[in-house]
Formats: C-alpha cells, structure tokens, sequence
C-alpha cells in the first residue's frame, strides 16, 4: 500500500496552501480559492485511497510516529475510524471551497477567508489523524482559533466579532476540561510507568493510554463522599471538552450566534466537521469510556437531553440559519446518544454514531449551502420575508428537499429504501429503545422520539416557509452559478441514496476499529470493568418499534403542511409575546441572559474582576502607606542630622559596634 | 579561545559609553544596533557550539578578584542561562530598530541605557560568583529607573520612584541572604569563597534550620518581588504601564528573577528546615499570580496595563513549574520565562504602536482599528494567542508542560490554576474585540500602520514565537538537560 507513505501530505498539503494563500493569495486565481481547492482535492484523493486499502484489510492500520519534543510525539494512525472521518472531512471541505469561489466572489477579503478555511481543513484533518491525545488537543485548540477567525470573518460588524468571541470562550470552558482530563491522565500513567518512562515510549499515545485502562479504572479518588474511579474522571473531563466543541447542553450557547460567519463557514465548520470533532473525541476513545463506570450513561443523558432541547428552540427561529444551527446541536446529541448507546451494545454504537456523523455532514453542509444559496440570491436570511423561492430557484429547492427528506429521516424500515438520514437516525434509536428495555430507563428513547417529531416539524416549516407558497416580499433572486449548484447536487445525491448503498458495511467497518495491529482491545471484557451489561441484538424490535421514527416524520410533515401550507390553522394565537410558552421558546430560555449578562458580566466581570481591582488597590495602598511612614520616619530622623562632626562619630561608632555584636550573635546562633 | 562570555558583557556597556557620547539621536541608534548586532553574533556563535547534552557549565572564565574574600571574576553558561542570554541578544537589536524612527523619546541617552541595560542583564545570567552576581543585579535597576523617569507617562516619577525602591529593598533583603550563606560557609569551611555553585553546595551544612530557613527567604523573597509574583507586584503596573514602549520591553526581558529561582533557590530547596512549606509557598503563590493576575487584567481599562497583569498572571507558571520538582515541569518554567520574553515584546510593542497612533491606549476609546492597521492587526493577533496559550505558539508548550508535570508532585495548585485560563482567554479575546473589532471609532481621527522597520522587527519575533512554538527543542532540550542537573542536585540534598 504505497498511499500510506503519503498519509503526512493529508494535513500538510492544505497547510501549506494556508500559507501561500496568506501570503500571495490575491494574486492568485479565484481570490486565492484555487490553491486551498487542489490541495483538498489531492488530500481528499489520498485519504481515499487510503480508506479503500483499508477496506481490504481493516486490521492493517497505518501508524506513523515522530519524535517531537520532550517526551511527546507527533503522529499518524489511519484506522477505519480515522479513515472515514478523512475522507469525509477533506470531500466535504473540497465542495465547500468550490462552492465558495461562487459564495464569496464579490469580498474584498477573500484571500483571507480561503487562507483561514485551509488552516481550518489542516487542522481538522490533524485532528482526525492524530496517534496521541496532545496532538489531538493541539489541532482541536486549532480549529477552534480557526472557527474563531471565521465566526468573526465581518469583524467589522460587532455582532460578529462578540459571536467570535463568545465562541472561544465558550468552547474554552470546555477545551480546559479537556486539557484537565489530559493531566490527570498523564499523572495517572506516570505513576503507572514509576516515573521513568523509557525512551521511544510515547505515554500520551493512543495504543499506550489504552493498554492501562484496567489500572487506571482501578484507581479511585474520593469526590464529594462518592468513590469514583480515576477512569470516570478522566472520561468525563474529555466530555467536557467534547460538550463545548459539540454544541451539547450546557455549552451549547455559542453556536447559534456562530452564524454571524459567512454560510459557508457555518456549512464547513459548524455542521460539517468541526463541531463534530466532540463526537469524533468520544469516539476515539471509545475503550476508555466503556471501562468507566457512569461515563457512557452520562454521555447518553447529555446527548438526549441536548436532541430534544435543541430541536424545541429550532421550532420557532425566523431566520433561516438558526434553525439550522438548533437543528445541528440536536443532531450532534442523537451523535453522542449514539455513543453512549455502547452501555448496550459495546464497540456497535461507535460505527452507528460515526455513520450518523457522516450523514449528517453531508446533509447539513447541504442544508446550509442550500440556505446560502438562497441568502446569496435574495440577500436575506428572515424566513417571514421569503416564501416562493422554489420558483426562483429550482436547483436550489430541489436538493434542499432532499436534504430535509435525510434530516426528518424518511424511509421504508425492514427494506433498503430511505435517506441516508434514515439508515443513520433509526439505529440510534432502536438503540435507545434496546437500552431501555434492557436497563429500564426509558428516557434516552423518548426523548430521541420526540426530538425525532420535532426535528420533522421545524426542518418542514422551515421548508414550507421559504420554499412554497408566494413570496412575501419582492426579493428578486436568481437561481446560482454552477460552481454552487453542482456541490448542491452532488451532496443531494449522497443525502438520498449514499446510507442504503454503504450502512451495513460502513457500520462494521468502523465498528471494527480497535482490533488492529495498532490496538486489539477486548471491548465486552472492558466493558466489564465499566459495568455496562451488553447484549445481543438482533432486530427483532416489535414492528411499531421499527415504524416509530418514520411514523413521527410523517406526522410532523402532515402538521407543518396543514399549518404553512394549506395555513388552515391561525397561528397568530400561538406565535405572540402573550403566549408564555412562545416567549420562552424564542428567547431560547433566556439563556443568554443567564450566560452572557449575569454569568459573564455580572459574577466574573463585575464581581470578580472588580474585586479583584479593588484587592490590588489595597494591597497598593499598603505599600504606599509603608512608604509615606518611611519618609516620615526619614522626617523625623532628619533633626538627628545636626551637621555637628562629634554626633556623627558617636553614631558612626556605635553603629559598627552594633554590627560587629550582631554577627557575632548570627555566627553563634549558627 | 575567545573570552566570549567577557565580551558579550563588554561589548554592550562599552557601546553604551560610546552611545552617551554621542551627539545626535542618529549617530547613538548606529551606534547601538552594531553594539547589540556584534552581540548578537557573538551569542549566536556561542549558542551553536553550545553541548546541550552536557550540564557542565561551558565556555567558562575564571580568574581570581579578591583572593581574600574569595571573590572570583567566573564566569559560564548552562542551559539554564543560555536561552535566556539568547532571548536578550536576539529582541535587543530589534527593539532599537522598532524604535528607529522614534523621535519623541529616543535620544543618545536613551540607547545609551538600552546598551547598559543588555550589558547588566546579560551579566547577572552569566555570573557564578555572587558578588559579581549581585553587582549586575544591582546595576539593571539605574537604566530601568532612568528609562521610566525620563521618558516615562504621566505618572513616571511616582512609577519610578516606586520600582526602584520597592525592588532595591527586596535585593538588599536578598544581600542578606547572600552574606548569611556566605558567612555560615566561611565559618563551616574555614576558606573565604563566594562562588555561587560553592555556596549553593555549602547550603545543607548549616546547623540550625530556623537559619537556613532565613537565608532562604531572604532570597527567594528578593526573586519574588523582582519576578514578581502577588503579593508583591505593586510596582509592576505602575512601572510597565509609566515606562515606554523599549522600557515596557526591557522590563519583560529582565528574566534574571527566575534565573535566580532556578539557580540558587530549587538547588537549596530540599536542604531547607521545612521544604513542603517551601514548596507550598512556591506553589500557591504561584497559581494565585496566574488566576488572580488574569482577574486583574480583566478588570483593566488601559490596555497597557492588562497587559501588564498578563505579566503578572504569566510569571506564575515560573513558580509554579518550579514547585512541581520534576525535571519537566522546571524546564517548562524556564520555556516560559524565555517565551514570555518574546511574547510579551510583541505585545508591548503592539500597545506602543496603538497609543503612539491614536494617542490612547484606553481600551474603550479604541475600536475597529483593524480595518486601518491590517498588520498590526495580524501581528497583534498573533501575539495574543500565544498569550492566552493557543497550541503551535511557544506559550503552551510552557503552559502545557507546566500543567502536566506540576501536577504530578502539587495538583491542588495545578487545578486552582486552569481557571485562570479561561480568564486568560477572556481578557486578551475582549480587548482584541474592543480595539481591533467592530467599527471604526471615528472619533479617533487617522491613523497609521507599522512601518517597515516596525513590521520587520515585530514579524521577526512573531515567527520566532511561532518557531520555537512548532520545535521547541532548540532551546527545551538545554533546559531540560539543565533541569535534570538541578533534579539530582536536589536529590543529593536529600528530600
């Protein structure tokens, strides 16, 4: 396989078109998009290949290791895991960039948006690739300053630059949980290893970290009056991290204000791949989850609890990009549901919840580049001043059709008809319905089957809205150029048909990721050491069961037509400050509220920091007091200064007598 | 061979005397820049022959002074000393081209004081007889104190005032502390020797606890206020903020606090009466300067000042790595003294660019400045992150390994620690937005980017920053063969 000897160009190709791009990017082709656009293709090339070899030969992982600095390396594993994610990563960042030739034609600053995306798709394909934790959290760190640098891309605006802001902070309560988790660990192994770790062992990689899981479950730390095993923390640090990248609840604030950048942007980076890299981190160490106890469980709780709560706000958002931006955190939820699904069903849940990654990238990037399509025609992104579009736009409608048939998750269940959305959605929950059978908690399951009905009521309304009926305002529009409407189709095309061609095969292609030359990890066994039971399953959910989530689609296509399309219900009622339920709904919780002003302002800026200035000026003033009294007391002194030759000498003498008697008694005492 | 080590001492106080003699502002920066180029080579000569593999003292100088006192002109590096050697020799030269074509303040004296300024600073990191030691130390405080009374704000005489007694009163304690060693060795040896390494050595043999104890206070107290670290910074913001931009940058590259820390202070450590005390004392104040620093710059209005708190904040680390006691851990705080360095030049000149361009440098009365100064605005930005730690930068392979290897012997400090990061991340992203975001501030009226000699001097340690962020190991892997040494002769002090 002589494509592994090129698994370094994968990141290092589009890093260097960073940085000709940064430097000379105005003069070259496109506003510079050209550069960036045949690195990621000749990257994307190479992680294809790399995946078909894999296919081959799953258990002949790639694995590369370098020397870096101190005691760490810097790396490359391509496992199928690693491999799928690559090829998604650099396929959806190559339509992207083609799509984004046409998207930013008329800025100024272009050469600056393609030099950030290409540092964006580097990083991320690092991150994807990485063989140990610190390269992970470097590249991840990397990725969050690139989307920091494009959320804010109009820094001239100031909503975008506080949404850019906001974005890195946030994320940042979670990396340092992130980095926290690191610590521990490397405490943890260090002790493991007696504090001598021999030379060309890398502690942080991944093959090392994993081959003392048992140990480390073993250690246990009293918090709080619980025994909690030392692997729980360190798990649940990581998803610390992961719930700030991800989008999960609590952490989940910055990414509806993220749309502030450019469509395209939020297509790439936060749909697509970036706030993906949370689910692609629980994955990554999925052996270390499943051996520690509650970990897994807490990851489902969160990402249920995040499906569901997402999708209620996408409900009732006006503008065309928050709702997706609600949709996308409830889908990242059924993602790490997904995960934590492997309670039940052990290294399984690692190929659904990638599967549904996948799918999702390609029908949100697809949804989002669909919306931008429209905002790029008609110049706004209000739904209430659209409607009609799809004459307009044809293309454009279509395909966004299709995306909304994947995201509601349409199909026939038992056959292989359906969207992607469907073959990748419907085992996470059939998963979840597994889980509460098996342990009685039946909250991961409802909570995914209603988000399942909500997810089809807002991505319809939103569709009805913009695309059907006439428009509401004189718009204009036309329908966009080909170098937008043929990544449209392409990502259309792999909505609809992409899940029935490959699920099954996908599934247990990555599902089979930690029985390598690289790593041969025991999952059921190691799910003993976390408590999880799990159990066979073997499809035979009852014929209800398998129907649900088609079911609540069709129910939530069916209300949002009467409602948007037929307009046989008045939803004035409904849709008005009076309406309690509405307010809370549109003001998103007063989350904001909560965070921004009496978090961030009010407790840390206007409390802590402003007591912490008043603390520095006391301790200041200490000093100035401690000075003033050493002029005074110089004050005082000064009548000693008689100017008279006699006094002095007296003074003199008995100074040094003084001295002399002085280290006399310091020589004694020593 | 050549006394090279005299000469980089030398070279730049003899320039400096050339410097002052001067008569014009012109003559004095040719004059400066070939004193501190002609350094500058000499110390990348010495940096590219240096053994990092070996933790023996190199290129070492010795002659006898004062016999019976037995105070010796000696003088050596070690990977302790040498990257820092390299930082000054490296930003000194390019601070006197960022000031080029400053008219308002640089003057003969001015790069007269710079020149001396190099000379002293260097002098400290290569003495290895305390009274040479102390002679250096003392002598870094006159160009400082000048700096900042002449060419300083409005507050400058306060400013000055302030720094020079407050640090002046912490060497005198730190004298103390050298003459107690000195004394106590005498008495124990029966032979006079000042000689820094023979000192440390001589540590454990003192009788009383509660003696060794004092000495070890005295100098750490005089290192602590000098680095400085809460509670005794007051007279950094003050000092920074009044100074102008070269003093801001001469301030920051003054690392001879920590040098002392690593040299004297963690060998002498473990012999201590009480070293978990100690230990304690290095540890907490260290993580409190980092959170509470970043509190302070949070709350700051002048943007000179955040980022004189950031100072502070990130001088915590330096302890902090040092109260780990692992070989990592210390070499991470000597990565951070030697990447603060540049960082914070960076950012000071930034801050000079900003207030010498609009004439504020409050943080309010700015905004949008990035559409007018679009390579400020890269650099700055760049400068920023490897503030607040961004990995690729040299700040978090400092802060990183710090973390990492401290928390294995203080993990308490360690967590108290990390909150400052997200505060740190706070503060720097909220005056990037203020100043560099948003729309323009008209009120501010037209402004200018860098000039060329500004840009080049700037971008020159921005893609050092981001350099030895990437490879590190040019100058880790000296401080960690330094740190190992510093490791063992602890242990032969026994914990």
């Amino acid at each position: 396989m002589a494509y592994e000897n090129l698994a370094f160009l994968i990141p290092l190709l589009p890093a260097l078109a960073f940085a000709i791009t940064f430097f000379v990017g105005k003069k070259t082709p496109y506003g510079g998009g050209l550069i960036p656009i045949f690195a990621i293709a000749a990257s994307f090339l190479i992680s294809l290949m790399i995946t078909i070899g894999l296919l081959q030969n799953p258990d002949q992982v790639i694995s590369q290791s370098y020397h870096w600095f101190a005691i760490f390396n810097l790396g490359i594993l391509i496992d199928p895991l690693a491999a799928v994610m690559l090829t998604m990563v650099a396929f959806v960042s190559l339509l992207i960039h083609i799509y984004s030739v046409g998207y930013m034609s008329h800025d100024p600053a272009k050469s600056r948006y393609f030099a950030e995306t290409s540092l964006f798709t580097a990083s991320m394909l690092s991150l994807v690739l990485s063989d140990n934790i610190l390269q992970l959290f470097i590249s991840w760190e990397l990725v969050g300053l690139c989307s920091y640098l494009l959320i804010g891309f109009w820094y001239q605006k100031p909503s975008a630059a506080s949404a850019a802001k906001k974005a890195f902070l946030t994320t940042r309560v979670g990396d340092v949980m992130f980095l926290a988790g690191i610590i521990v660990l490397f405490a943890d192994l260090f002790k493991l290893v007696n504090g001598s770790i021999p030379d060309g062992v890398y502690l942080l990689r991944f093959d090392e970290i994993f081959s003392y899981i048992p140990e480390i479950a073993a250690m246990n730390a009293t918090i709080l009056g619980f025994e909690v095993s030392h692997l729980t923390i360190i798990t649940l640090l990581f998803f610390g991290g992961a719930v700030g990248k991800s989008g999960q609840f609590p952490l989940h604030v910055w990414l509806p204000d993220a749309m502030e950048g450019p469509t395209t942007v939020s297509a790439l980076i936060h749909a697509a791949t970036m706030v993906t890299a949370g689910v692609y981190l629980v994955a990554r160490t999925f052996p270390m989850f499943i051996a520690a106890p509650q970990s897994l469980i807490i990851v489902a709780y969160v990402g249920a609890f995040t499906a569901l709560f997402a999708a209620t706000m996408g409900l009732v958002m006006n503008d065309l990009k928050r709702v997706l931006a609600y949709s996308t955190i409830s889908q990242l939820g059924y993602m790490m549901l997904g995960l934590g699904m492997g309670a039940v069903v052990g290294a399984e849940a690692v190929g659904v919840s990638i599967f549904h990654l996948i799918s999702h990238a390609f029908f949100k990037a697809l949804l989002f580049l669909c919306a931008g399509s429209v905002i790029h025609a008609v110049g706004t992104h209000d739904m209430r001043e659209l409607g009609g579009v799809a004459k307009v736009m044809p293309i454009t409608a279509a395909t966004m059709v299709a995306a909304s048939l994947a995201l509601a998750g349409f199909g026939i269940p038992g056959t292989s008809i359906g969207s992607t959305g469907f073959f990748s959605k419907d085992p996470i929950i059939e998963n979840a319905y597994l889980f509460g059978e098996h342990a009685g908690n039946w909250f991961p399951y409802l909570f995914a089957i209603v988000a399942a009905l909500l997810t089809s009521l807002y991505i319809f309304r939103l569709l009805f809205m913009t695309f059907a009926g006439k428009p509401r305002t004189n718009y204009g529009g036309h329908e966009s150029p080909a170098s937008m409407t043929v990544p449209l189709s392409i990502l259309g095309i792999l909505a609809l048909f992409f899940g029935a061609i490959v699920v099954e095969p996908l599934n247990k292609f990555v599902s089979g990721t930690f029985v390598n030359n690289f790593v041969n990890m025991d999952i059921p066994a190691l799910a003993e050491v976390g408590n999880y039971e799990l159990v066979h399953h073997a499809g035979h959910e009852p014929l209800l069961i398998q129907w649900m989530p088609v079911i609540v689609a069709i129910i939530g296509l069916l209300i949002t037509f009467v409602i948007y399309y037929q307009k046989a219900i008045d939803m004035s009622r409904f849709v008005s400050k009076d309406n309690v339920v509405y307010k809370l709904l549109y003001n998103r919780y007063y989350q904001n509220e909560i965070f921004t002003r009496l978090f961030a302002v009010r407790f840390v800026y206007e409390g802590l920091a402003m007591a912490g200035y008043h603390i520095d000026r006391f301790i200041d003033g200490i000093v100035n007091v401690i000075s003033y009294l050493t002029i005074e007391a110089g004050d005082s002194f000064r009548k000693i200064q008689t100017g008279v030759i006699q006094h002095y000498s007296v003074a003199v003498i008995t100074g040094v007598s003084l001295l002399v008697i002085l280290i006399k008694l310091v020589m004694e005492v020593f | 061979m050549l006394p090279v080590l005299s000469l980089i001492v030398l070279i730049p106080l003899l320039f400096s005397a050339f410097a002052f003699l001067t008569k014009t502002r012109e003559q004095a920066r040719v004059v400066a820049l070939m004193g501190t180029l002609i350094t500058l080579i000499l110390t990348l000569y010495m940096y590219f022959s240096f053994d990092s593999s070996s933790a023996a003292m190199q290129f070492e100088e010795m002659a006898s002074w004062i016999p019976s006192l037995g105070i010796n002109y000696h003088l050596g590096v070690d990977g302790v000393s040498m990257p820092l050697i390299l930082l000054n020799a490296i930003v000194i030269p390019l601070l006197i081209l960022f000031t080029w074509n400053d008219v308002r303040s640089a003057s003969n004296r001015f790069y007269g004081l710079i020149l001396a300024m190099q000379g002293a600073v260097i002098g400290v990191f290569i003495s290895l007889d305390f009274f040479l030691f102390y002679i250096f130390w003392e002598l870094t405080l006159i160009p400082l104190f000048f700096m900042v009374n002449i060419w300083g704000g409005p507050n400058k005489r306060h400013a000055s005032m302030k720094f020079f007694i407050y640090t002046h009163v912490a060497s005198l304690v730190m004298l103390l502390g050298i003459f107690g060693l000195y004394f106590a060795a005498w008495d124990q040896t029966g032979v006079a020797n000042m000689g820094i390494t023979h000192l440390v050595s001589q540590f454990p043999m003192i009788g009383s606890g509660i003696a060794r104890d004092a000495i070890f206070l005295a100098l750490l107290f005089g290192f602590l206020v000098k680095l400085p670290i809460v509670p005794f910074h007051s007279w950094l913001p003050d000092a920074y903020a009044e100074a102008p931009t070269a003093g801001s940058v001469l301030f920051i590259l003054l690392k001879i606090a920590g040098y002392g820390i690593f040299r004297v202070i963690l060998p002498m450590l473990p012999a201590t009466g009480t070293p978990d005390m100690m230990i304690t004392i290095l540890g907490l104040l260290g993580s409190v300067s980092i959170v509470y620093g970043a509190f302070l710059a949070l709350s700051q209005k002048d943007l000179k000042r955040m980022v004189a708190y950031s100072s502070v904040s990130h001088m915590g680390f330096v302890t902090l790595g040092a109260a780990g006691l692992v070989t990592l851990s210390i070499s991470g705080a000597m990565f951070q003294q030697f990447s603060h360095g540049l960082i914070l030049s960076i950012m000071f000149m930034s801050v000079g660019v900003i207030q010498a361009s609009t004439g504020t440098r409050i943080i309010n009365d700015l905004g949008g400045l990035a559409t007018k100064m679009p390579k400020l605005a890269v650099i700055m930005m760049l400068a920023f992150m490897a503030s607040l730690g961004l990995p690729g930068l040299t700040g978090f392979i400092a802060e990183f390994m710090v973390f990492t290897f401290s928390y294995v012997n203080v993990p308490t400090f360690v967590i108290l620690a990390l909150f400052g990061v997200v505060i740190t991340a706070g503060y720097h992203l909220w005056a990037m937005q203020r100043t560099m975001f948003g729309v323009y501030n008209g009120k501010i009226g037209e402004v200018f980017d860098l000039s060329n000699v500004q840009t080049f001097s700037m971008a020159v340690i921005a893609l050092l920053v981001l350099y030895f962020g990437l490879n590190p190991s040019p100058v880790l892997d000296m401080m960690i063969t330094a740190s190992n040494e510093i490791v063992s002769l602890m242990a032969a002090m026994g914990v």
